[in-house]
């Protein structure tokens, strides 16, 4: 059923209200039931936009997975903001702001080169300040750090191990490729030690920010890249595996929905594209998961991102992770971390981000352990800035009870 | 805590049934996964639970002694889900769910033996058998000489306590309405239940509204509020009003989203978790393979794909009509949503529905339900159509949930006795 059609479903019973993280800090956001399917009815065709509260939707999906009725609220709501995008209802400051934010393909290209002046610039204070007041992006926003060396740079130089299993394709996404290549080593590690031979093509930004920002031309652009680069792959039947939850939902069924790309191969890519976790708990059901996994003692937070919930696949990561001996995982129930992408780096959404996240941050400084684990970037950078505790993705465990060298902060701990 | 890569057990629906199947059936050492499209009648209910309300169904005054009652339902009506469960069971599934709400600090009060008349959001009484203590000073069958002051917020729509007091003044209690704001209020761009509620939590808002209602209490020796004070603290919310008061205070249960019924929902789904229970929302059920009478495989929807769940038991807990769990075509065909089992409904289309909306004798489609034998397996003709599928909650036959007012009895006696029907488990078990 098309995103539209969907809310002909909804039966204004408001359990979608009672769930969202948004509206239960701010008034800013009523709520989806009202944003979404309510709204929605009074933007017909040369209409006046409704209202500008709906850019205050953070895009969590925590709506669509309560909804009794499959009601498509999130989209709805993203649909919306795109078309507040085409019709010019947001500044030129702003546009300029959040395509800052949401390119991060080419935050990427351009920071990367210039890594230390880059980071030194965007961790200044009063960088940071100047970056507020004249374009809206938050001052104490955790942004993230380049690194200096890129992901790809380093597979290139990578010895592949043996394969036999054959061939996946690894989506290794923007943040992997620019700010942690520790995530996307460990995901080659950890499918090498599955006797997968990993293939990387080239690749471009899933589109997800541009999408949540409802900048549709340029998420299509992206898209429609990807696309024609991975479906060779798809027809032969290869994998295509990501360890950015948002990159993966994306590619699944994010832009072919929103974007209303319903051709053979977006359908293709999207049949074939699997979060790296869901891809070896299926391994592990068929018995072909390679568990001789040393023992890591350690007890820490797992916070499933919003996004991999969107998947509607359970929770792949804690399942693996249960798996690793000494691990003492305690489950995060938390609605979401706030930041959702983009929207918790805007100036005027930052301190909602901040509140959404709360109960996440105080559970994680509760069960004091040395680390948290998320699946996603701008989740872990946020738990990071709202508790004080660093974060990794579950493959760097993964890799870590492989046997393999630990790195970043897990190489802090005796583990 | 354990982890559910392979459960023996999948509720399928999270409403009260599902809940309750799903928190039992955890308790008892069985490898439970909870599978929900969305969260359901939690969320809408009063927060009380009903047993009986009206037998025979009619114009006849309420149930006043439900055990008594339920023993002349169930030897008429053979096929209710009352007389397949039995009041012994009826009745250790009361007390089972009464304990889980009392240790979680929320006691509900009742027993079989008597009825509570509590006022509802237009002030007609509602019989019901268990209620949360918030609500237990509302109780017009004992109270009713005491006059009450029903307290409503203003912008809150669908709560008018002018209309609640003049309801039940026609009944022949003392009451009056009033409208209150506090300085907190007026700040607030929208005014609901959910706000409400989260405001109750705190101890300044909590001030203001002692300040707005104190002067406005004069006579009256028992205060009736919108069912919003809080999802966690309810009673040392209520406390510290009446405290403040100097008189009982009681909640009046509001339309959706019902605060009281979402704290039955967190208390349930804590259960499930604490039990070990794993549960998935937003998975809708797409498909099920079958082999000869047993179902080996269910299929939900998700991203690209459809995802197998595989299990030995399944617990159909989809609801009825209302519930999303049987469903009409436009061509008369009524249908169970998940396996497509034989539903028992009028086969011609016209029959579903009498002529006025407000007949009655309660229109025939809301009868509709799955027939099922005596341990809840759905039955085709008289054989069960599959061995490993048990039927529970309001997607049964036999009963008429909404006009008996039987709606939460049927789905906790139902959600609890289903563990009866299934294989014992070796799994370790910490009830």
């Amino acid at each position: 059923m098309f995103v539209e059609q969907t809310l002909d479903n909804c039966i204004k019973c408001n359990i979608c209200v009672t769930e969202c993280p948004v509206a239960a800090v701010t008034d800013k956001f009523p709520g989806p039931k009202y944003e979404g399917p309510q709204a929605a009815r009074f933007r017909q065709p040369n209409q006046p936009l409704t209202d500008w509260s709906v850019d205050y939707c953070s895009g969590c999906r925590v709506c669509n997975m309560v909804c009794p009725t499959g009601v498509r609220i999130a989209e709805i709501n993203a649909r919306a903001r795109a078309e507040m995008v085409r019709k010019g209802a947001f500044g030129w400051r702003t546009r300029l702001r959040n395509n800052l934010l949401a390119r991060s393909e080419l935050l990427g290209k351009v920071g990367h080169p210039i890594a230390p002046l880059a980071n030194a610039l965007l961790q200044n204070p009063l960088g940071r300040l100047a970056a507020e007041m004249t374009l809206g992006i938050a001052r104490h926003a955790p942004l993230p750090t380049f690194s200096r060396e890129r992901f790809t740079a380093w597979y290139r130089a990578h010895q592949p191990a043996n394969a036999p299993k054959g061939k996946v394709v690894y989506f290794h996404g923007c943040s992997t490729e620019y700010y942690e290549p520790r995530v996307g080593r460990a995901a080659v590690r950890v499918l090498e030690a599955n006797g997968f031979d990993v293939i990387i093509p080239p690749q471009h930004c899933c589109g997800l920010p541009l999408l949540s920002n409802g900048e549709f031309d340029a998420a299509r652009n992206y898209h429609r890249r990807n696309v024609n680069s991975l479906v060779e792959y798809a027809r032969q039947g290869i994998p295509i595996v990501g360890t950015s939850t948002s990159c993966t939902l994306t590619l699944k069924e994010e832009a072919p929905e929103l974007l209303d790309a319903f051709d053979e191969e977006s359908r293709l890519v999207a049949e074939r594209t699997f979060d790296l976790s869901e891809f070896l708990l299926n391994l592990h059901t068929r018995g072909e998961l390679n568990t001789e996994f040393r023992s890591i003692d350690l007890r820490a937070v797992y916070h499933p991102p919003c996004q991999y919930r969107a998947h509607r696949v359970g929770r792949p990561s804690l399942e693996l992770l249960r798996l690793i001996p000494g691990l003492d995982i305690v489950e995060s129930h938390a609605a979401c971390c706030g930041i959702a992408g983009t929207y918790g780096f805007k100036a005027e959404k930052y301190e909602i981000a901040m509140q959404v996240g709360q109960p996440l941050f105080d559970l994680v400084r509760a069960t004091g352990g040395p680390i948290a684990i998320c699946d996603s970037e701008t989740c872990r950078w946020q738990i990071t800035h709202g508790s004080g505790v660093p974060s990794v993705h579950p493959m760097e465990l993964l890799a870590l009870a492989y046997g393999y060298e630990p790195e970043g902060v897990l190489q802090q701990q005796t583990l | 805590m354990r982890m559910n890569t392979y459960p023996d057990v999948i509720v399928i629906g999270a409403g009260l049934s599902g809940l309750t199947a799903a928190w039992q059936l955890a308790a008892r050492g069985h490898r439970v996964r909870l599978i929900t499209k969305g969260w359901g009648a939690t969320h809408w209910h009063s927060g009380c639970i009903d047993v009986l309300g009206y037998f025979p169904i009619g114009n006849t005054p309420p149930v006043s002694l439900p055990r008594e009652t339920l023993a002349t339902l169930i030897a008429n009506m053979p096929e209710h889900p009352y007389a397949l469960v039995g009041i012994e069971r009826l009745e250790a599934a009361l007390d089972a769910f009464a304990t889980l709400c009392h240790d979680a600090g929320y006691p509900l009060h009742g027993s079989l033996d008597s009825q509570w008349l509590l006022p509802s959001a237009v002030g007609a009484f509602r019989p019901t058998c268990l209620a949360p203590e918030t609500m237990m000073a509302g109780d017009l069958s004992r109270h009713d000489r005491e006059p009450m002051l029903i307290v409503g917020f203003e912008r809150l729509n669908d709560f008018y306590p002018e209309l609640i007091a003049a309801n039940l003044i026609k009944q022949g209690h003392l009451a009056r309405g009033t409208l209150v704001e506090t300085p907190t209020l007026r700040r607030q761009k929208a005014i609901n239940t959910l706000v409400l509620a989260r405001l109750f939590e705190q101890a300044t808002f909590r001030a203001e509204f002692i300040a707005a209602v104190k002067p406005k209490l004069g006579k009256a020796e028992r205060v009736g509020i919108p069912a919003v004070l809080g999802f966690d603290n309810a009673l040392a919310i209520k406390a510290e009003l009446e405290k403040a008061f100097d008189r009982p205070i009681f909640e009046i249960p509001t339309v959706p989203p019902s605060v009281p019924g979402m704290r039955l929902h967190r208390i349930l789904t804590r259960a499930i978790e604490r039990a070990g229970g794993d549960i998935r929302t937003g998975m809708q059920v797409v498909a099920a393979d079958t082999k000869g009478d047993r179902v080996t495989t269910i299929w939900t929807e998700a991203a690209a794909r459809r995802v197998p769940h595989h299990a030995d038991t399944f617990v159909l807990a989809t609801g009825g009509i209302l519930g999303g769990g049987i469903t009409t075509t436009y061509t008369g065909e009524v249908r169970e949503v998940v396996f497509g089992l034989p539903v028992n409904a009028p086969t011609d289309r016209m029959a579903w529905l009498y002529r006025d909306v407000l007949d009655e004798r309660g229109h025939p489609i809301f009868r509709a339900g799955i027939r099922v034998n005596s341990s809840f397996r759905p039955l085709d003709g008289e054989t069960p159509r599959y061995t490993n599928v048990h039927v529970i909650g309001t997607t049964l036959d036999g009963c008429e949930p909404l006009r008996e007012r039987s709606f939460e009895g049927i789905a906790i006696a139902t959600g609890f006795a289903v563990q009866d029907a299934l294989p014992t488990t070796n799994h370790s078990t910490s009830a």
